[in-house]
């Protein structure tokens, strides 16, 4: 049995001091992980940088989150890749966790496996806030849509496969993609799975939802699951 | 029988004449489309139908049932700019998912053809494949 080709897709945005050594861990954890960086119109060195160590994509204007994984999303389509991994550009997903999202894959096959931080006691946890907003939305998609059981929506270390790859190539969401992608993949029938992983603080930069960002950010989360388990999306 | 005041009629009536050669001359110029005009149009064409004929504006008010009929004028206005930016907001998030589309490919495309030239450095010898 062949092994599987895996990219892993790092969407990026001014991660100059976090890209390289995100990229020499990948090098050196022993797996033969292609990787795609998608440079999300970084002011910095960020592509300079990554550039060394990896294939870039640089996109021309700043598209978001949403726009930079689907592009990563895009290229693991055209290059026929049977699995892509999303990790954060700031080094908060160890790349050694990658594995994890592979074997749980191996053992229980669903079109996404998402990277949770909440059913791994010894991983970095993060504020009360966003705990909150996270479980909000993971109570929401857990009764709105029976086949699903995660504990860790917003999580931006995900593994798809084929299915997933075909499906979000053409459909992603760019407002908030992480849960929305859950939900938008939960109605087209696609399985959602879920495994344990570490993950470590941020080292550089700050995230871009701080404040009342989040409670803005929790309703209109809940405001589209709920449109999307209610009417659906344009496939 | 209702009359208007011969100052309204030359006001609205020059707003109007004005407005719509205004809204023609950019749709021959293509800086409208013809749907544009036809809806922009209204708000010249609506107060001046109620300034011309006001018995329309009576009958119009007494039959939906309002007090007074400038009521029923800024309804219709209201509604038909409704749909008009109703329609423009479509148009503004369809064009967004266009532009971001077209981002997405040149970019993947400028990404291919570095990789190409790469490799076509590398090896002169050897012909180039182009993937995805």
């Amino acid at each position: 049995m062949r092994q599987p080709h895996v990219l892993v897709i790092i969407p990026c945005l001014n991660e100059q001091a976090a890209i390289g050594a995100l990229l020499k861990e990948i090098a050196s954890c022993g797996e033969c992980y292609a990787t795609i960086v998608v440079d999300d119109g970084s002011s910095d060195a960020t592509y300079d940088t990554a550039v060394q160590l990896s294939p870039v994509i640089r996109l021309l204007r700043n598209l978001g989150i949403g726009g930079a994984v689907q592009t990563g999303i895009k290229y693991a389509a055209a290059n026929d890749f049977d699995f892509c991994v999303q990790i954060d550009g700031d080094g908060q997903h160890p790349p050694s966790e990658i594995a994890k999202l592979l074997n749980a894959y191996q053992q229980s096959p669903c079109s996404i496996i998402v990277g949770s931080r909440y059913l791994c006691n010894d991983s970095f946890r993060s504020s009360f806030a966003r705990r909150f907003g996270g479980q909000a939305i993971a109570w929401s998609l857990n009764t709105l849509f029976r086949r699903c059981n995660i504990s860790d929506p917003t999580s931006g270390m995900r593994l798809m496969d084929r299915h997933a790859i075909k499906f979000f190539s053409h459909s992603y969401p760019h407002d908030f993609p992480e849960p929305i992608s859950l939900a938008w993949a939960l109605r087209q029938e696609l399985s959602v799975g879920e495994c344990a992983v570490k993950m470590r603080s941020r080292a550089h930069g700050q995230s871009s939802i701080a404040g009342w960002k989040r409670l803005a950010y929790m309703f209109r989360v809940l405001g589209y699951v709920a449109l999307t388990r209610l009417i659906g999306i344009r496939s | 029988m209702q009359t208007t005041n011969l100052h309204t009629v030359v006001i609205v009536a020059v707003f109007a004449c004005w407005y719509l050669y205004f809204t023609a001359r950019e749709t021959s110029r293509q800086r409208l489309d013809i749907y544009d005009l036809t809806m922009l149009s209204t708000v010249a064409i609506v107060p001046l139908v109620f300034v011309l004929f006001p018995g329309i504006a009576l009958r119009v008010a007494e039959l939906a049932g309002v007090a007074f009929p400038f009521v029923v004028m800024f309804g219709v206005l209201f509604g038909i700019l409704f749909i008009f930016i109703h329609r423009l907001t479509v148009k503004i998030h369809r064009l967004e998912n266009d532009n971001r589309l077209l981002i997405q490919e040149v970019s993947i495309l400028k990404t291919n053809n570095r990789s190409i030239s790469d490799s076509s450095q590398k090896n002169p010898s050897q012909g180039v494949s182009v993937e995805g």
